[in-house]
């Protein structure tokens, strides 16, 4: 960057007011355009040189960049007027010739006079004056003809705002879109009219004159230039008033000449347009020709009598002829036409003859074979009132084949709708209903045709959401934001009586194409919601009830798991109720019978069964388990699956103990029966046999009297001992009868079910078996036939086994002490009952006395039992045997005829 | 067999019970008559003789008890000894108050029999003695006058012939006459035996003011 002064001079024009005013102004500056290029070289110009057109901050204030004293100052040449004079003429050779080229040369005039690099011309631009364009360049900056700078901010409109010549050096530190390097300018307004519109402008970019350094053959702009430029500047300002003054008359000759021409080229453009149209015509009737044979659709021409005239082979096709059918039959349109199309045919008709054109229809022709085939057809005629034409044909087979299947689709689709148990309805984007299905008119109680049209919050949303509604529905489609949009929403909905109630919603916004629509499926859910509310009541209403019983109560969900207890069980149990959700109710059993407990619970959860267990649980008041019973049952749904589990526990602990000891008693009044059934069945053998006895004895003692005797009484003696003998078998005799005398006995013979008798012989000892530390278990088949006997008599079978069982286990080593009662059926007509026991087992050598009478192992046994259990057994048509139990023990079966009656075995005697 | 005449009867429906036990007796010496039921015996004519009932008391007919009660009844004493298969202790007792001798529980043996047999026999023959001893008295009795036994009650109450004169209103000689009568007639020894008499009789002694009653 080059620090010297850089001279720029520029020149205002006089100010004298009315007169066109001539100053000519010499504006000499040098530079460079604030381009960032070098004017000397090739350069494309810039684009846009103005950024704005106020002074931006920073720049050198005017007067640091002007010099203009400095013209006054320096030595000053010799007029010379022939250069001016030059000048002058060529400005006005160049307006005479042409007053375009005026300020052209004008430039290149300046140019030339002031001996500067580039000259040229800064014109306000006549939009008021914004900003001067260089209008015309020579010089350097020629190639910037056509730009220019702001008004306000160049070195024009210094000039003009001072209205004097100026010079300028260096006016790039102000103007920083002048980039110059060696710029002298100096610039000159010049007026026309009076106003100021601009500046002419000469600029030494180089210091060849020697600016800087005065030398004698170098120099730079002094007043000779500026006394040039003034000339010249006024003869630009007249020249240019001139030019405008021709040219506002060339415009009016203009105008002139150019309604003329105008009116000429009507003329002519009448004329061309009818070569053109005959041209057209020619054209028009190739792309005709080349239409009808190209086979795109049907095509003929007929006349309005109806014959046809000409025909191309697509039109052909479709209605499956040859050209010698149409020719020779001399076939009409009206004969291709099927009957119901005839009015439509006559309508088209009228239309021709009328306005010249029949607008597409659809009908159908016949085809040869007689089958139709669907067409749209369009004729004109070729003249206006005229009788020929052309007729143009469609086949619309395909197109009525897919509207066929469409159709078809659209009716499955509407059905599927129709059909649907939701209510669907469409709506557009205005909100009006577009769609309504047959469950929307049940539902709301419009009918279909009444819904259509009108807007969908007019019919189915209360009142008092509607405007919510439509925001929601602008919102969307505004912003495509639905908040409500594509899932499950419940809301209110209002019937055509305006009744309201709650409805689930769907809406799915479509969009297709453009347009929006917007497809609601809605359901009633009046009678959920009642049932909903029914049972929230309900359960309410339980929830009361279960907190003011006075029992135990308990609930819990289909799963299993616990999820309420009333407060009596917190009390009872003293544990809080988190503790006892889920399954933490096992907590407050006993440990030994929360497994089996919570199988029994997972089992009824599993399979609905009604759930009850017998389970020990602590009770924190006295921290103790006492017995208590659990049941619960399933409360079932409307689909059949259960909804809850409702539950009570009953502390059974003194009903328990109370029946442990009645048990007891029964068992002790059994057992005192026994014994004395045994005590008066001995005492009743006893005296039986006490008679064999006392003929025994007496005779024994006789015996022995009569040998005695001096001398012995022989005979007696063997009397005596003969009695005896009869008396022994009297008295096996009788033993014999006492099986007898069970039959004797009137007994009570029913048809009994096997498996109770045992249950309730069992039910009798049970306590008392397991006192003894013995485990009773039974295994009793299902569906055995019923027996004929007495019960009481079978009882007591039962009884005697389950009791010598129990005690042949009464050592030690027949750890586990497990009894066993079976009951199955053998045969067809038998049934079989055991009672095994894991005793010691039967010793093999008294194996065949067990059933003897008389024969006991026990201290205090009578040994009866077993004897006449056979009996009983015997004499109900059965039998009663011993075998050894596996590992270890003895199995006591009997056998029962089932079902009819049975005839009673001889008495054995 | 041997020994002072008596007769043990035996009643038990069971015939070998009846034999064995009719055997017992026999072997000890003793006459005994077997009968299987009460009917056959009261149907039987008895021996005047000390005797003895060995007697069942379950007998199908009619119980033993009722049985002994039927013969105390009809005025037949004789001694039972009852038998019985049962071992009863009220039966026992009641059979005893009702004057049963023994009571004898099956199977017994022969000398058990025997004692009580025995004993039945003696306190038979002691009563029969006792009773054929009254019956003389009795006849004895019989051949007084009423005045004589009007005299002999007063006589064993200790009054004095001219006492009992003055009561009956007849002198004492009379008297005397008559109180030889009645000591004859009774052939009592002595007042004492007269006294010994007349209670075994059943006469009580009477104070003046009650009249003697003529039987």
């Amino acid at each position: 960057m080059d620090d010297r002064w850089v001279p720029a001079l520029i020149a205002p024009g006089s100010n004298s007011p009315g007169a066109p005013s001539l100053l000519h102004i010499l504006a000499l500056f040098q530079g460079r355009l604030n381009t960032g290029r070098s004017v000397s070289g090739p350069s494309e110009p810039p684009n846009d040189l103005f950024p704005d057109t106020s002074i931006p901050e920073g720049r050198v204030p005017a007067e640091a960049i002007l010099c203009t004293e400095e013209l006054r100052r320096r030595p000053s040449r010799t007029p010379d007027y022939e250069k001016e004079n030059r000048a002058l003429l060529a400005v006005a050779g160049a307006m005479m010739a042409s007053d375009s080229d005026i300020l052209q040369t004008l430039a290149d005039a300046i140019l030339e006079a002031a001996d500067c690099d580039s000259a040229g011309l800064s014109l306000l631009a006549k939009d008021g004056g914004e900003r001067f364009c260089w209008t015309a360049i020579a010089g350097q900056w020629k190639p910037y003809a056509g730009q220019g700078t702001p008004r306000n901010f160049g070195p024009g409109g210094d000039v003009l705002a001072r209205n004097c010549t100026l010079l300028f050096r260096r006016f790039e530190r102000r103007y920083s879109y002048l980039l110059p390097v060696l710029p002298a300018a100096e610039e000159v307004p010049f007026y026309v009219g009076g106003k100021a519109v601009g500046t002419i402008w000469a600029i030494l970019h180089t210091d060849r004159r020697g600016f800087d350094a005065p030398a004698l053959n170098k120099r730079g702009f002094d007043s000779e230039d500026e006394r040039i430029m003034n000339a010249l500047g006024k003869f630009a300002s007249l020249a240019y008033q001139t030019m405008e003054s021709m040219a506002d008359l060339r415009t009016q000759i203009a105008a002139r000449e150019k309604a003329e021409t105008l009116l000429r080229d009507q003329a002519t453009g009448l004329e061309a347009k009818a070569t053109g149209l005959e041209a057209k015509a020619t054209g028009l009737e190739k792309k005709i020709r080349r239409l009808v044979d190209a086979n795109i659709m049907g095509i003929f021409t007929w006349n309005l009598e109806g014959r046809i005239d000409e025909v191309n082979d697509t039109f052909l096709h479709m209605v499956q002829m040859s050209r010698e059918d149409i020719a020779s039959a001399g076939m009409r349109w009206i004969d291709l036409t099927p009957g119901e199309w005839r009015a439509g045919d006559e309508l088209a008709v009228a239309n021709l003859i009328a306005t010249g054109t029949a607008q597409p229809c659809q009908k159908e022709y016949f085809r040869k074979d007689g089958t139709r085939v669907p067409v749209m057809v369009g004729a004109a005629l070729f003249e206006k009132g005229g009788h020929e034409g052309v007729a143009f044909v469609l086949d619309l087979s395909e197109q009525k084949r897919a509207e066929e299947a469409f159709r078809r689709a659209e009716q499955q689709a509407r059905s599927i709708v129709d059909s649907a148990l939701d209510a669907v309805i469409a709506m557009d984007a205005d909100g009006v209903v577009t769609n309504w299905n047959k469950q929307a008119e049940q539902i709301f109680g419009w009918a279909r045709s009444e819904a259509l049209g009108r807007r969908m919050s007019d019919t189915i949303i209360p009142e008092q959401y509607r405007a919510s509604h439509e925001r929601g529905l602008r919102h969307f489609l505004t912003t495509g934001q639905g908040p409500v949009l594509n899932r499950r929403i419940e809301i209110t909905g209002v019937r055509r009586d305006g009744t309201e109630f709650p409805v689930e919603l769907t809406v799915t916004p479509l969009k297709s194409g453009d347009t929006w629509t917007f497809t609601s499926f809605i359901r009633d859910i009046s009678e959920r919601k009642r049932s909903e509310e029914q049972l929230r009541e309900s359960e309410l209403h339980l929830r009361r009830m279960t907190e003011t019983i006075p029992e135990m109560l308990w609930s819990a969900s289909p799963d299993g798991a616990i999820d309420y207890c009333n407060t009596r069980v917190l009390d009872y149990t003293g544990l809080p109720a988190e503790q006892l959700m889920g399954n933490g109710w096992l907590k407050m059993l006993h440990p030994d019978d929360a497994d089996q407990a919570a199988r029994a619970w997972m089992t009824s959860v599993k399979t609905g069964q009604p759930f009850r267990v017998e389970v020990r649980a602590f009770r924190a008041a006295d921290r103790a388990y006492r017995w208590c019973v659990t049941s619960a049952l399933p409360l079932p749904g409307p689909e059949g699956r259960i909804l809850k589990w409702y539950g009570t526990i009953v502390d059974m602990h003194d009903w328990k103990q109370a029946q442990e000891e009645l048990r007891n008693t029964q068992a002790e009044l059994a057992h005192v029966n026994r014994v004395v059934t045994m005590g008066a069945l001995a005492a009743s053998i006893a005296h039986e046999v006490n008679q064999p006895l006392a003929a025994i004895i007496a005779s024994g003692d006789s015996f022995a009297a009569w040998l005695a005797n001096d001398p012995p009484n022989l005979e007696r003696a063997r009397a005596a001992a003969s009695r005896m003998t009869q008396a022994a078998t009297q008295a096996s005799g009788i033993v014999q009868g006492l099986r007898a005398l069970f039959k004797k006995t009137p007994s009570i013979t029913r048809l009994l079910a096997m498996n109770e008798v045992i249950t309730e012989t069992l039910s009798l000892v049970f306590s008392e078996v397991e006192r003894k530390g013995v485990s009773l278990n039974t295994e009793l088949a299902q569906n055995l036939p019923a027996v004929l006997g007495d019960r009481v008599q079978l009882q007591q079978v039962i009884l005697n086994l389950v009791i010598n069982g129990a005690e042949a286990m009464a050592s030690a080593a027949s750890q586990p002490r497990r009894l066993l009662i079976q009951s199955k059926v053998t045969e067809p007509s038998e049934i079989l009952v055991s009672v095994a026991d894991t005793g010691p087992g039967i010793d093999s050598q008294q194996a065949s006395r067990v059933f003897a009478p008389f024969f006991t192992t026990k201290p205090e046994g009578i040994g009866m039992g077993l004897s006449i259990s056979r009996s009983i057994i015997e004499a109900h048509g059965g039998r009663l045997w011993a075998e050894a139990n596996q590992p270890r023990g003895a199995v006591f079966h009997f056998a029962l005829p089932a079902g009819a009656i049975h005839s009673m075995p001889a008495a054995r005697t | 067999m041997s020994g002072p005449p008596c007769m043990v009867f035996v009643i038990d429906d069971d015939p070998l019970v009846r034999d064995s036990i009719a055997d017992t007796i026999a072997s000890a010496g003793l006459p005994v008559q077997a009968f299987g039921s009460t009917t056959e015996f009261m149907a039987c004519p008895r021996p005047d003789v000390p005797a003895c009932l060995i007697l069942d008391v379950q007998l199908p007919d009619l119980s033993g008890l009722d049985f002994q009660s039927e013969l105390t009844k009809s005025g037949i004493s004789i001694p039972i000894v009852f038998i019985t298969g049962h071992g009863d202790i009220p039966m026992s007792v009641r059979a005893i108050k009702a004057g049963a001798l023994e009571f004898l529980t099956k199977p017994f043996r022969g000398p058990e029999m025997i004692d009580a047999v025995r004993k039945a026999l003696t306190q038979d023959r002691e009563f029969r003695e006792h009773e054929s001893a009254l019956t003389e008295l009795r006849g004895r009795l019989a051949t007084l006058t009423p005045r004589e036994r009007q005299v002999l009650t007063l006589v064993i109450t200790g009054l004095l012939n001219k006492q009992i004169g003055g009561e009956l209103g007849a002198s004492e000689l009379t008297i005397k006459a008559h109180r030889g009568r009645v000591m004859r007639k009774m052939r009592a020894d002595s007042l004492a035996d007269l006294v010994r008499m007349a209670e075994k009789l059943s006469i009580h002694p009477h104070t003046p003011e009650h009249p003697t009653k003529v039987e």
